[in-house]
């Protein structure tokens, strides 16, 4: 168990220090200017001196990328269960799924943010679930097409509905490929986030300023302490999003880590209610 | 055999494209029975349980249990396979009571039986395990608890135990026989192994591929209970090279 953890967590977080730590040596030692690149030190403190300023942006940021997030997993369920459900609704709109994957999103998120509003927190949403929905729908119908035959047929011989079959047999077989499209979604909805913010940039909720406003003026201004400090925060935002839906998934299959039920489960089926 | 036929079949064929999987086929199986169906691959033994089962609809031909015509019926029959098809992430108690699971509401009293078969046949500490917990054995008797609970009067075995070694798949042929005969139930089990389909049953049907149909329907009068001495008996071994020529009689 402490081996497990030692690896789970203390070699990746030394892996970023050293990644941080050469960055640091490599800067001081060849004397890189400052407006190329900065120190991360200073790129860290250029965060945390402006906190209060830049706290109700990063919430800002947060809310749109999980909420997009959120919705965008929705959507993409959504999708995925339909197109593996009915065949020609899948044939008729893969083809079109990965045309949108394949446009650049930086290309669309302009006339998204003219369509559905410049300045509207729309655009943003949008742009995240274009950028979510994809990698879940793929999972879905993937995992939803490789249910074990031989255990489907078993429910048809009990005489299984299809729709008991879904619910006791397709969705939990499917729940691991789910976490795997979920995952790559949580590491990109914060570029999506941020982009939604680039083409929709007016009066974002109550600040009336976005991040993504604030990396183009610190980058017009050569702060790059500032632009690297917010890079490095949006990364941190974007893997502790990852590591949360992680932990959903670790919540949402004990059977892949455990050998009994869970406690709560234990007792129900221990009750001795048949005279034993 | 005077007791009426739980099952019957008449004129029951199928082909796939130009290939006649099934020759018309007349079968009746007593109620309480245990018959083998012993034959090589492709000899149509599994297209004839997916008929039965409501899998497959025959050409021709009719199925009927307890005189209702089941052809394409599902629902009616227990059905086991070589894989256990446990679904890994239910406990033993939630896969023993599948079937419910997946054609009603589970009842306290489908949990009650399924725990009290579980500790009948020693499983009752693993009720609250996943499947992964548990040995090959332990999960076909899981999978095999599961057909039980179903109440359904005809068990059909696909090679339930094909996959298991030697020494769990004798255990397994034992403890089955103690079931069978606890349950009542009427059994018809498909083996590739005549060992196992003259120590189990009461009679055996050997099929033949190209078309598949039964060549033999063979009486086992050896007495029950039958311990592992009848594996030398001498009328175990007559039968078994009955069956043996009828499988191989081509090839010497």
């Amino acid at each position: 168990m402490k081996r497990g953890l030692f690896a789970k967590v203390a070699l990746p977080v030394a892996s970023v220090a050293i990644l941080l730590v050469l960055w640091q040596v490599v800067v001081v030692l060849f004397h890189v200017q400052t407006y190329v690149a900065p120190r991360p030190l200073d790129a860290i403190r250029a965060v945390t001196g402006n906190w209060s300023l830049l706290w109700p942006l990063v919430w800002e940021i947060i809310k749109e990328t999980v909420g997009g997030f959120v919705l965008g997993a929705v959507v993409g369920v959504f999708f995925g269960v339909v197109m593996s459900k009915i065949p020609v609704v899948q044939k008729l709109l893969y083809p079109t799924l990965i045309l949108s994957q394949a446009v650049p999103v930086i290309v669309i998120a302009f006339p998204l943010a003219a369509i559905l509003g410049f300045g509207s927190v729309k655009p943003i949403l949008a742009i995240v679930v274009w950028i979510v929905f994809f990698p879940v729908t793929v999972n879905v119908i993937d995992g939803l097409g490789h249910v074990d035959h031989d255990l489907l047929n078993l429910a048809k011989v009990y005489g299984a509905s299809k729709w008991r079959t879904f619910w006791h047999i397709e969705v939990p077989a499917t729940v691991s490929p789910l976490f795997s499209g979920l995952k790559i979604g949580a590491t990109y909805a914060i570029t999506g986030a941020f982009i939604g913010e680039l083409a929709s940039p007016e009066q974002v909720g109550s600040t009336g300023s976005s991040l993504a406003l604030y990396v183009q003026h610190a980058n017009a201004n050569f702060n790059q302490a500032a632009v690297f400090g917010i890079t490095l925060l949006m990364a941190l935002i974007g893997v502790t999003w990852f590591l949360a839906v992680g932990g959903l998934e670790v919540l949402s299959t004990p059977w892949l880590r455990r050998s009994t039920v869970r406690h709560w489960r234990r007792q129900r089926i221990a009750a001795p209610q048949d005279g034993h | 055999m005077t007791s009426p036929a739980l099952l019957e079949l008449s004129g029951v064929a199928k082909s796939f494209a130009d290939t006649v999987v099934l020759a018309p086929t007349d079968l009746a199986i007593a109620e309480g029975s245990f018959v083998s169906i012993v034959g090589p691959s492709g000899c149509g033994k599994s297209t004839l349980f997916n008929i039965i089962a409501g899998l497959l609809a025959p050409e021709a031909g009719q199925v009927s249990l307890e005189g209702r015509d089941i052809v394409g019926a599902t629902g009616h029959v227990g059905y086991m396979l070589q894989k256990d098809l446990l679904v890994p992430w239910r406990s033993v108690e939630d896969n023993i009571t599948m079937a419910a699971r997946l054609t009603r509401r589970v009842t306290e009293a489908d949990r009650a039986e399924a725990r009290q078969i579980a500790r009948r046949y020693g499983l009752g500490e693993f009720l609250d395990h996943y499947p992964k917990a548990l040995s090959g054995g332990m999960r076909q008797r899981v999978a095999f608890m599961r057909t039980l609970v179903t109440h359904q009067k005809l068990l059909l075995l696909d090679e339930p135990f094909g996959a298991l070694d030697a020494q769990t798949r004798l255990e397994m042929q034992r403890w089955l026989l103690d079931v069978w005969r606890e349950s009542g139930r009427t059994v018809l089990f498909i083996t590739h192994d005549v060992d196992e389909s003259i120590f189990l049953s009461d009679r055996i049907l050997v099929m033949s591929p190209r078309p598949g149909r039964i060549v033999a329907d063979l009486a086992n009068t050896l007495a029950r209970p039958r311990s592992i001495d009848i594996l030398t008996d001498p009328v175990f071994v007559e039968l078994k090279s009955q069956i043996m020529h009828l499988l191989h009689g081509g090839e010497q």
